[in-house]
C-alpha cells in the first residue's frame, strides 16, 4: 500500500465517523437497471427525509429530487466534477424542503456521493427575518416619508421615489424609474442635477454628499424650485448609488423674494426705492467712460395738496404721476421714488440733449390735469437733470448733482428744468463742502460765542450781553453768521448749532457769576432760529439753565420777526412756555418783516430790538420810524433795546426817544468770554468808586 | 406544438458536452471570466472591477457606451472607466462579461432576433421590477442574460435549434420543445450557466421557477416573456398578463412598458454588442 492509500482501518473508521455523523445527511446515487436510485444513506440523511432506511435505500433520485426529473438530472450528477446545487428536496412526507445539494462523483463516474444540507435552519430564517425586516422598514420610512426621496442602489437608474416625489411632481411612480426622475427636471437645471450625483456616485464631494438647486417641472407645467441633496449609498456587491431627498422651497423663496421686493420698492407706487436705485446706478456706473443720466424731479406744492385735500388724496395722485413716469419714459430706465414727492429717473446710453427732451415729455405727462377729491388739478414739477462727465468718479455723485439740479431748478422758479453746469456743480459742491466743515464745527463745539454789553439808557450801566456766534475756519477764516446760520437751516444743523449757543451762553453766565459775583452780567440774549421755535425749544432751555444752576430770568430768548410771522399762533405756544419759565422773550429786527400788529399784542414778549437799519436812519435825520417802534413799545408795555448804535449822538437821541438798552460798536463791541470778565469787573470797580 | 419528426430526437445534441463547454469558455476569455468571478463578491470595488476590465478593450468599450447611452441619462459625461464601472453597476458590468463570455455578442451564431428579444425581456424586466421587489438593475441583467441557454443550445446544434426556434414562438411551446429534444430547457440551462458562475440566487431563481405558475419568484420573468412577445412576434399569442403575473399586472399597466421598451430596445443592443 503505497502513502496516497488509506489502510481498510482507516477508511471503515471514515466510513464509521460519515455513516453516523448527525452533521451533514449523505446518500449515495448509483444506476440501477438505467435508473439511478438511492443506494446508501447515513443517519442524518434518514433523520432529514423520515423515511425508513430500507425505504430510502431504492429510492428514485427524480422522487428525492422532483425538480430535476428527466433529463436534468444530468446538471448535477457531473462525471467529472462535482456540483452544488439549491434544490427543493423531497422528504416521506411529501413536504419540499430547500436544500444545498452537493454532488461528488466517484472516481468511476458510476456513482455519487451527494450531501444535503438544509437551508432552512435557524440561523439562516433568523438572518433572513432579520434582512427583510431591515428592508420593510427602510421601505415604509422612505415611502411614508413626506419627504420626496430618490433611491438608486446602483447607478444613475433609480429604483425606488416614494410617494411623496410623485405627488411633488404630480407623476405616477412608473414614469419616473430609471431615469424618468431626470425629465422631470428643468432642462436647464438639469446640467447641474446630472453633475451632482455623479460626483456623489462616484463618492466625490465632501463626504459623499453634494446638492443642487433645482426646477422640478410637474406634469400640468408647473415649476417647483426644490434643493436636491444627494447622499453617496454603497452596497457590497452591488456598486454605488444614492440617495436624493427633495426639499421643496418655492414657497420660501416666493416670501424671500416679496421681503427682497418690499425692501427694495416703495409700498405706495411699488416703484423701486432709494436702496434700489443706488444699486442700480452703482451697477452701471463706469467712470469716464458712462452715459448715464439721472433726471431729478420735485413735485411742485405737494404740501398743499396734502394740507388741503388730505394724504390719501396726496397719495393718490403720488401714484398716478408713478405711473405716468412709468408710462412716458424709454422700455430699460429706471423710474424709483426716492422719497415723498421725488422721484428719480435713471437713463443708459443718452447724451444731455436726449435727456433734457425725456425730462420735457416727463413734464408735459405730469402737467396733464388729474381729478382728486372733485378737485382739477395740473401737477408740475422742478427738474434736475445731470448726464455723466468725466468729473464723475462716483455712482452717488450722479444722483447728488441731479438732487442739485433740481434745487436750483426750484430756486429759479417751480415747474422748471434745469441741467446742473460744471459751474453750478463746483458752486454747489463747495456748499456741500462748507456744510461738512460746519457739521464737524459744530461736534468739536469749534463754533466760539462773542458776547456784546447791552447798556440801560436810564444810568448807562451794562445790564446784559448778547450771545453772538462765531466761526473761525482754519483755512477761509472767519466765516460771518449771515454765512454759516442760513447754511446751517438749509442742511439741518441749526439745532445742533442753537444748542451750542444756548448751552455755551449759560455756562458761561454760571463761570462770570463764579468769578466776578455781582459784577456779573445780569442777563444774556440768545437768539434762536425760526426752525427752533417748537415744541421742543422750552426743554431744551430748561435743562440748559438747569444743567449750569441758573435762574430762568438770567436768559432773554431773542426771535426773529419773520420766524414768529411764519406760524404765530404755533409761535405763541412755545412763547407762553418760555414765559411761564420765567424767561424773557424779545423780537429780534423789529419792522424789518410783516409783523401784525394784532399778533404783537397776543404774543407774550418783553422786549422788541429797533433793528440797526433804523438806527442807521438817525444820522440822517430820519427818527421817524425807529420813534414809532419806541412809542409801540412803550404803549403794549414792553422795553426796547435799540442795535446798531454808532455814535454818541445817536445814543443820546435814542434816549431821548425812550429806548430801554442800547447795544452798539461806540457803547462796546463784541467780547470773548474773558475779555467780557475783565471789561465787566472794570465797570463794576468804576461804578462803585465814589 | 410543431411535431415536426427532426425534432424528436437529438441525433448529435450530449448536454454533458454543453455544460462542459460552459467550463471551459471561461478559459477562452479570462478577462470576462475574472469579471464574472469579482463582480459579484462583498468586496467588489468600483476601482478593483475597471481595473481588471481596462485588460480586454473591447469590453470595456462597451461599458463605456453602456454608461454614456440615453439608457443612464449620462449625456456623456463618463469618462473614466472607473466612473463607468459606477453608473451601470456591478451587475451590470457582470452581465456584460457575461455575454462577452459565452459569445452572445456574435449574431451570426445565434436565432435571427435573439437580440431584440434579449433586449426587451431586459428593458421590460428593468421598467416593472419595483412592482415585483426586485432591483431594477438586477432585472436587466435577468432579463438579459434570460436567453443565454437559447445560444448554448443554438451553438451546439445550429440547425436543429434554429428549426425549433422557427418553429416554436411561443416562449412556453419552445420550453416544452426544448425539453423533449434535449431533455431541458433552455432557459434551465441558463440557470445552470450563472449558478456555476455564482450568479446570486436572486437571479437564478426566477429561471428556474418560470414554468410554475403559481410561483411568485418566475413571475416577473414570466410576464416580461410575454412582453417581450408581444412585441417581437407579429403573431403571438396574447396570454392575460394578470394570468403570467401573479395578478401584480393588469392589461393598462403593460402598454406604457410596451412603449418604453420599444424606444429603448434598439440603443441597448448597440452598446451591448458594440
Amino acid at each position: 500500500m503505497d502513502d496516497h492509500h488509506a489502510s481498510p482501518e482507516v477508511i471503515a473508521a471514515v466510513f464509521h465517523g460519515v455513516a453516523v455523523s448527525d452533521a451533514t445527511a449523505i446518500v449515495v446515487v448509483e444506476p440501477v437497471d438505467g435508473a439511478l436510485h438511492v443506494s446508501w444513506s447515513n443517519e442524518k440523511a434518514v433523520g432529514l427525509l423520515g423515511y425508513a432506511r430500507e425505504d430510502l435505500r431504492v429510492l428514485p433520485v427524480e422522487q428525492l429530487l422532483p425538480t430535476l426529473a428527466g433529463g436534468e438530472l444530468k446538471l448535477l450528477l457531473r462525471r467529472e466534477r462535482a456540483v452544488r446545487m439549491t434544490l427543493p428536496v423531497r422528504g416521506a412526507s411529501g413536504a419540499l424542503l430547500e436544500c444545498v445539494v452537493s454532488a461528488v462523483p466517484a472516481p468511476a463516474g458510476r456513482r455519487w456521493t451527494v450531501r444535503l444540507t438544509s437551508t432552512a435552519n435557524e440561523t439562516e430564517r433568523a438572518l433572513r427575518a432579520t434582512a427583510d425586516a431591515h428592508e420593510r422598514r427602510f421601505s415604509t420610512l422612505t415611502e411614508r416619508s413626506p419627504i420626496p426621496t430618490l433611491l438608486s442602489e446602483q447607478g444613475m437608474r433609480l429604483a425606488h421615489v416614494n410617494d411623496a416625489f410623485c405627488a411633488l411632481v404630480g407623476r405616477q411612480a412608473e414614469q419616473l424609474l430609471g431615469t424618468g426622475w431626470m425629465c422631470t427636471v428643468h432642462p436647464d437645471d438639469l446640467d447641474a442635477v446630472i453633475e451632482e450625483a455623479a460626483a456623489v456616485l462616484g463618492g466625490g464631494g465632501e463626504a459623499g454628499e453634494g446638492e443642487a438647486t433645482a426646477r422640478l417641472v410637474r406634469a400640468d407645467g408647473t415649476e417647483r424650485t426644490t434643493v436636491i441633496r444627494f447622499s453617496h449609498l454603497f452596497t457590497p456587491g452591488v456598486g454605488a448609488g444614492f440617495v436624493g431627498t427633495i426639499e421643496d422651497i418655492t414657497e420660501r423663496l416666493a416670501f424671500e423674494a416679496r421681503l427682497a421686493h418690499q425692501a427694495n420698492h416703495d409700498p405706495l407706487t411699488g416703484l423701486p426705492n432709494r436702496t434700489l436705485l443706488a444699486d442700480h446706478v452703482a451697477a452701471r456706473f463706469r467712470p469716464g467712460e458712462g452715459r448715464l443720466a439721472c433726471i431729478f424731479l420735485d413735485l411742485d406744492n405737494f404740501k398743499v395738496v396734502n394740507d388741503s385735500l388730505g394724504h390719501a388724496a396726496g397719495d393718490q395722485l403720488l401714484v398716478e404721476l408713478a405711473r405716468r413716469l412709468r408710462a412716458t419714459v424709454r422700455p430699460g430706465d429706471l423710474v424709483a421714488r426716492f422719497g415723498g414727492d421725488e422721484f428719480v429717473v435713471v437713463c443708459q446710453d443718452v447724451g444731455e440733449a436726449a435727456a433734457v427732451a425725456l425730462a420735457e415729455r416727463i413734464g408735459e405727462a405730469l402737467r396733464q390735469p388729474v381729478a382728486l377729491g372733485g378737485v382739477e388739478l395740473r401737477p408740475a414739477a422742478s427738474v434736475g437733470v445731470t448726464v455723466q462727465t468725466a468729473e464723475h468718479t462716483a455712482a452717488e455723485e450722479l444722483i447728488r448733482d441731479c438732487d442739485i439740479a433740481m434745487y436750483q431748478a426750484k430756486a429759479g422758479g417751480k415747474g422748471r428744468i434745469t441741467v446742473l453746469d460744471s459751474q453750478a456743480r463746483a458752486r454747489a459742491r463747495e456748499k456741500l463742502l462748507l456744510v461738512a466743515e460746519l457739521r464737524e464745527a459744530i461736534e468739536r463745539r469749534e463754533i466760539t460765542l462773542m458776547y456784546q454789553p447791552i447798556f440801560s439808557t436810564e444810568d448807562g450801566t451794562a445790564v446784559a450781553v448778547e450771545s453772538l456766534a462765531r466761526w473761525q475756519h482754519p483755512v477761509r477764516g472767519a466765516i460771518t453768521p449771515s454765512t454759516f446760520v442760513p447754511l446751517a437751516e438749509e442742511s439741518g444743523l441749526v439745532s445742533g448749532l442753537g444748542l451750542l449757543v444756548l448751552d455755551e451762553t449759560c455756562r458761561q453766565l454760571a463761570a462770570w457769576d463764579a468769578e466776578l459775583g455781582p459784577a456779573a452780567p445780569a442777563r444774556a440774549n440768545v437768539n434762536v432760529s425760526a426752525l427752533q421755535l417748537d415744541a421742543n425749544l422750552h426743554g431744551h432751555v430748561e435743562s440748559a439753565l438747569q444743567r449750569h444752576g441758573l435762574h430762568p430770568c438770567r436768559l432773554s430768548i431773542e426771535i426773529t420777526e419773520s420766524a414768529l410771522m411764519k406760524d404765530p399762533a404755533a409761535a405763541r405756544t412755545v412763547l407762553l412756555e418760555l414765559r411761564d419759565l420765567g424767561v424773557q422773550v424779545s423780537i429780534d429786527d423789529f419792522g424789518t418783516g410783516y409783523s401784525s400788529l394784532a399778533y404783537l399784542r397776543r404774543l407774550p414778549v418783553d422786549c422788541l430790538k429797533v433793528d440797526r437799519s433804523f438806527v442807521a436812519e438817525l444820522a440822517d435825520g430820519h427818527s421817524e420810524i425807529t420813534s414809532a417802534v419806541i412809542a409801540l413799545a412803550s404803549s403794549l408795555g414792553l422795553c426796547t433795546v435799540a442795535e446798531g448804535v454808532e455814535t454818541l449822538e445817536q445814543a443820546e437821541q435814542l434816549a431821548l426817544l425812550g429806548a430801554t438798552y442800547l447795544q452798539g460798536f461806540c457803547l462796546a463791541a463784541p467780547l470773548t468770554g474773558t475779555d467780557a470778565a475783565t471789561w465787566f469787573a472794570a465797570q463794576h470797580d468804576a461804578e462803585a468808586r465814589p | 406544438m410543431s411535431a415536426a419528426p427532426s425534432l424528436a430526437v437529438p441525433p448529435t445534441f450530449d448536454l454533458e458536452r454543453v455544460l462542459a463547454s460552459i467550463d471551459t469558455m471561461a478559459a477562452q476569455r479570462p478577462v470576462a471570466a475574472q469579471i464574472v468571478s469579482v463582480a459579484n463578491a462583498d468586496e467588489a470595488s468600483a476601482k478593483e472591477l475597471s481595473r481588471i476590465l481596462a485588460s480586454d478593450v473591447a469590453l470595456a468599450g462597451r461599458v463605456m457606451k453602456l454608461a454614456n447611452s440615453a439608457f443612464y441619462g449620462m449625456r456623456g459625461r463618463v469618462t473614466s472607466l472607473q466612473f463607468a464601472v459606477t453608473v451601470v453597476g456591478f451587475a451590470t458590468v457582470r452581465t456584460m462579461a457575461t455575454v462577452a463570455l459565452t459569445d452572445l455578442d456574435d449574431e451570426s451564431r445565434l436565432p435571427e432576433d435573439f437580440w431584440e428579444v434579449s433586449t426587451s425581456l431586459a428593458l421590460a424586466a428593468s421598467t416593472l421590477a419595483p412592482r415585483f421587489a426586485e432591483r431594477p438593475q438586477d432585472a436587466l441583467c435577468l432579463g438579459l442574460l434570460a436567453q443565454l441557454g437559447v445560444a448554448l443550445l443554438h451553438h451546439n446544434d445550429p440547425d436543429g435549434y434554429a428549426e425549433l426556434w422557427h418553429d416554436e414562438r411561443s416562449f412556453a411551446g419552445r420550453r416544452a420543445a426544448e425539453v423533449q429534444r434535449y431533455g431541458i430547457s433552455a432557459l434551465r440551462l441558463t440557470s445552470v450557466a450563472l449558478e456555476q458562475w455564482s450568479f446570486p440566487p436572486g437571479m437564478v431563481l426566477p429561471l428556474k421557477q418560470v414554468d410554475d405558475a403559481a410561483s411568485f419568484q418566475g413571475a416577473l420573468l414570466r410576464a416580461v416573456f410575454e412582453i417581450a412577445g408581444r412585441l417581437t412576434d407579429r403573431d403571438h399569442e396574447e396570454i392575460p398578463i394578470e394570468r403570467v403575473s401573479c395578478g401584480q399586472l393588469r392589461e393598462r399597466d403593460v402598454l406604457p412598458v410596451l412603449d418604453q421598451v420599444r424606444v429603448d430596445a434598439e440603443e441597448l443592443r448597440r452598446a451591448m454588442l458594440g
